[in-house]
């Protein structure tokens, strides 16, 4: 058991350890990172402007190559598209969409299948694809040079300039489309401009650069780029930027591990987590040996007459060393097989609860040496101290019976039984936290109806067609209100960050960083949410294209007492504020609300919302999939539900939840061991007292009693270690989340009484069997 | 006080029985002091944890103080033993944790008697014998005749009716035997029956009555 955990803990860190490594030059290839301190608060990222690699390139000679990526949703074609080829009806939703230069290709030196890397995404409108999706469009031949069609978009047509072999899941760059950034700009200027910071920037150094030293000179992209440009515009914000703003290089091999802390919206481990496991792995490894130490002094007394007879008949002690040793390698080479079998049946599950996909690497030529070498080694280690202990016995004393009897409070033994119930409480209440803390966030009050709002997605090939598909949606009576928008109050959905200030103060105020988002009419109306003041958008007042209706801590950023009428802008677009909308959270509940605003406006979205009544359902899901078959008969429809998708954003904690409380039924598994196999030591050593106490009129109830208060004590013993160090631990857990469960008293009862009941039931075994022993026997012995 | 009635005990070995006991009539009056003789592996041992309700029978009736034993259950027995019966052993079995004081009072505890109550009767019992000075000792700290002198305390402690001893004195030199023997001569005075196994004719003798086994027979 304890060895299966060990395995899978290495194999997940195996796993983790191994990510950007593949790279032909991973030593070299660094990525951007940079850090602000601002307003108090240490800002991080990785997203930059899009010139930014070109003046990395041509102003640092250190600069081999430079290249980024782009796979922000928010942006047209990047991250997913409904793909076809272009001599086929059908659409497919894919994901694994980015924008890459070629010098990406270069950089990173992509295995090829098809196509020539050194030119793949060097035309416009080129695309490169992973193997399994050329596969998936066009099996058995070579896809190069033929054409493929995202979003019936028939005025950008991709030809494919290779294929990769698929990126390895030991990256953290995992796309499956990479489309070329040759000729191509989001919006006029875009690739000149360094007021938007929109792409991951990777940098190759030339062989022997001091990456050190390298960062130091960023300092200079900086100056030249940022504040120099800020100061001539009168931006106030120039000065905080040369004295807070710093940049920074990343090795590759890094991003998966060591920037937890850095806002780049990847998916990513984290180091401290590898230590974690391997921590966890280690200690289950002693604690397992230590408790096949306990049980096997336990049983000594069994084996004592052997030893005995053994010595008496001329054995030496090396030669029963000797003989203990081999049995418990034995013992641990077995228990090595049977730990594989049960690795190999948990695996699947295992991974599941990890998210990832590992496998034992049967083919790898150190992997039997390594375990069999393992095996040797932990069977040593924990058939030593018994061997010696057990070839001890003086023949005399044995044979006539008197066991050698060990100190029966022994501080290491007690300590360990105390070590294994405090880490199994402080599972068990972080286990209990997490799953409170998910429930809360699930079921709080979000400031918008989650409930019953169909996602209907993929809706931009509709094009002009969108408000006809909404007007026929309406048509039926199941379905309340539609509105046709991508800005939706779920994180991963689109975004849109400004800078918006009271107008005319453009040059004089520090902005307020908002959320403008793109919505309808039906907005407000579809996604339940509350005005506090003024009204929301009305097809009567034409005026309401100038108009915006913003949050409340927006109001409140901003400064505004009566915020209704007052003007606002963000450097290109003036709005005036017509209603003040309640709160609602529209990113995870780690983040406070942050300011948004609403602008009404009219665009191909991908996504159409659908409030249901919910009194049918699956009639509501048939009629709009009907509707859709009508608009768009070469694409299968998918939909979503919100309240779904609100849960997904949860589905990380769910899953530090499941790791959690895996590890904490593990944790009390193997502590249950340990305290079974003290209570068996326990017992045989109490052996005789427990027949006396009999003789002299104990009941059993009374002597299991006895036996159980010495081990009550120390579970008692733990739960007052555990509490503060699991209160400490999960308060810290929790600060991440802007809205939390406060840690309440009953978690720790609950934690604590499940212990003492668990560890009483352990006990019981031995101590009632031990009670149940006729005196006779035990006193017989003279 | 007691009376056994066509004792019988016996262990199955393979096809055949091995009897311990066979067909074992005794009956015993209150302040008899009876010794109980016979070489070893002749069942004395075995007949003294059948009368102490220690060890089971196969056959018979047992009846004690008035209750028929054999048809008592497990803990009916133990309360009826416990209330008039004191065990000593060869091998004094007194409960190396625990000080002298502690292991005289044991018994007191398990019938529930009030810890005032305990005090005293503690107190007097080491004010008898003389080891008040070593009431604080553990077992391990006194010779052989002391230790057996505990034992003896903490059987007569709950003022049982009936001391069963099995070889009190064979781990004692002949002169701790001595006073052992006087000690339970003494006892016996005072009203307690006492049933003893002994392989010494010596020690027989300060009984009032000897019972010779053999072979799980009573061989008068």
């Amino acid at each position: 058991m304890s060895i299966a955990a060990c395995l899978l803990i290495a194999l997940y860190i195996r796993d983790e350890l191994r990510y950007d490594k593949n790279w032909a030059d991973a030593d070299r290839i660094y990525r951007i990172t940079g850090e602000y301190k601002f307003d108090g608060k240490l800002e991080t990222g990785a997203d930059w402007p899009a010139p930014m690699a070109k003046a990395l390139k041509t102003d640092f000679p250190e600069v081999e190559n430079s290249g980024r990526l782009m796979p922000h949703p928010l942006f047209y074609c990047a991250g997913s598209n409904q793909v076809r080829r272009t001599d086929e009806e059908q659409n497919t939703f894919e994901e694994g969409f980015t924008y890459a230069d070629q010098s990406m290709l270069d950089i990173l030196q992509v295995p090829m299948i098809y196509g020539d890397r050194k030119n793949a995404l060097a035309e416009p409108n080129t695309i490169v694809i992973s193997k399994s999706k050329a596969d998936k469009y066009f099996p058995n031949q070579n896809p190069v040079g033929k054409t493929m069609i995202l979003n019936n978009d028939k005025d950008r047509i991709y030809k494919i300039g290779g294929v990769m072999k698929d990126f390895p899941s030991t990256s953290h760059i995992r796309y499956n489309f990479l489309l070329t950034m040759t000729g191509y700009q989001l919006w006029d200027n875009e690739q000149t401009t360094w007021d938007a910071s929109n792409y991951y920037t990777y940098v190759l150094l030339k062989p022997g650069t001091n990456a050190a030293e390298f960062q130091n000179k960023l300092k200079l992209i900086l100056q030249k780029y940022y504040v120099d440009r800020m100061k001539k515009a009168g931006d106030p914000q120039a000065d905080d930027i040369a004295k807070n703003a710093r940049l920074l290089v990343q090795p590759i091999a890094h991003v998966h591990l060591y920037s937890a802390d850095i806002d780049d919206s990847l998916e990513k481990g984290d180091i401290r987590f590898v230590w974690l496991f391997g921590a966890v792995a280690a200690f289950i490894l002693v604690i397992a040996c230590i408790n096949f130490i306990n049980l096997s002094t336990a049983k000594s007394a069994n084996r004592a007459k052997e030893v005995g007879l053994r010595k008496v008949v001329g054995s030496h002690r090396r030669g029963l060393v000797q003989q203990f040793l081999t049995e418990s390698i034995m013992f641990s080479v077995l228990s090595f097989i049977l730990g594989l079998l049960i690795a190999v049946l948990l695996l699947p599950y295992f991974n599941t609860l990890a998210a990832k996909s590992l496998t034992i690497p049967w083919t790898a030529w150190w992997l039997l040496p390594l375990m069999i070498g393992s095996a040797i080694a932990v069977g040593v280690m924990a058939g030593l101290y018994p061997s010696f202990y057990l070839s001890a016995f003086k023949p005399i004393n044995v044979l006539k019976g008197q066991l050698s009897r060990g100190s029966k409070n022994s501080i290491l033994r007690n300590g360990l039984v105390v070590f294994q119930f405090t880490t199994s409480i402080i599972l068990i209440i972080g286990t209990l936290v997490i799953y409170k803390q998910t429930h809360y966030m699930l079921n709080k009050k979000v400031g918008f109806d989650k409930d019953q709002v169909l996602l209907i997605e993929g809706t931009n090939t509709l094009d002009s067609k969108l408000e006809a598909f909404k007007n026929d949606l309406l048509k039926s009576s199941e379905i309340k209100s539609v509105s046709i928008g991508d800005y939706l109050p779920i994180a991963g959905m689109k975004r849109d960050g400004n800078t918006f200030h009271k107008e005319g103060k453009l040059k004089e105020d520090i902005g307020v960083f908002t959320q403008k988002w793109q919505v309808d009419y039906d907005y407000l109306k579809t996604m339940g949410m509350h005005m506090i003041e003024g009204r929301y958008f009305s097809k009567e007042m034409a005026s309401d294209s100038e108009a915006t209706v913003i949050n409340q801590s927006m109001a409140k950023k901003l400064g505004f007492t009566n915020p209704i009428g007052q003007r606002i802008e963000n450097g290109w677009q003036k709005f005036t504020v017509i209603g003040v909308i309640e709160d609602f959270n529209f990113e995870s509940m780690r983040q406070e609300v942050t300011p948004l605003c609403l602008v009404l406006s009219k665009y191909n979205s991908t996504i159409v919302s659908v409030k249901i009544s919910g009194a049918d359902t699956k009639q509501a899901i048939s009629y709009a999939s009907n509707v859709w078959k009508g608009f768009s008969p070469n694409q299968p429809f998918r939909y979503t539900f919100l309240d779904e998708s609100f849960a997904n954003m949860y589905a990380n904690v769910k899953r530090t939840g499941n790791i959690f409380s895996s590890f904490a039924i593990l944790a009390i598994i193997i502590a249950c061991l340990g305290l079974f196999a003290l209570s068996a030591f326990m017992a045989e050593q109490r052996n005789k007292e427990i027949g006396i106490r009999k003789v002299l009129g104990a009941s059993v109830s009374s002597i299991t009693a006895m036996l159980s208060k010495d081990f009550v004590k120390l579970v008692i013993v733990s739960i007052i270690i555990a509490s503060p160090i699991a209160y400490w631990a999960m308060t810290k857990w929790l600060q991440d989340f802007a809205y939390r469960i406060p840690i309440s008293w009953w978690m720790v009862a609950i934690a604590g009484l499940s212990a003492i009941v668990i560890a009483l039931l352990t006990i019981s075994f031995q101590s009632i069997k031990a009670a149940l022993m006729n005196p006779v026997k035990t006193l017989r012995a003279e | 006080m007691l009376e056994l009635k066509g004792i019988y005990k016996w262990v199955n070995t393979g096809v055949n029985r091995t009897f311990i006991l066979k067909d074992v009539d005794l009956s015993v009056k209150q302040g008899e002091f009876i010794s109980i003789m016979g070489p070893s592996g002749s069942g004395k041992s075995t007949l003294l944890n059948v009368i102490g309700m220690l060890d089971d029978f196969n056959e018979g009736e047992y009846h004690f103080m008035h209750e028929s034993v054999h048809k008592l259950k497990e803990k009916q027995r133990s309360a009826l033993y416990k209330q008039y019966i004191g065990f000593v052993f060869q091998a004094y079995h007194l409960i190396d944790e625990l000080t002298v004081y502690e292991n005289i009072e044991t018994p007191l505890i398990y019938q529930n008697i009030k810890t005032s109550e305990r005090k005293a009767m503690v107190a007097d019992i080491l004010d008898r014998f003389q080891i008040v000075g070593k009431k604080d000792l553990f077992p391990t700290q006194l010779s052989g005749g002391q230790q057996q002198l505990v034992g003896i305390a903490r059987a007569l402690i709950a003022k049982p009716k009936l001391i069963l001893a099995d070889e009190p004195t064979g781990n004692l030199n002949s002169k701790q035997g001595e006073e052992i023997m006087d000690l339970f001569k003494e006892m016996n005075n005072e009203g307690v029956s006492i049933i003893q196994v002994t392989h010494s004719e010596k020690n027989a003798g300060y009984g009032t009555r000897i019972i010779n086994l053999l072979d799980g027979m009573i061989a008068n």
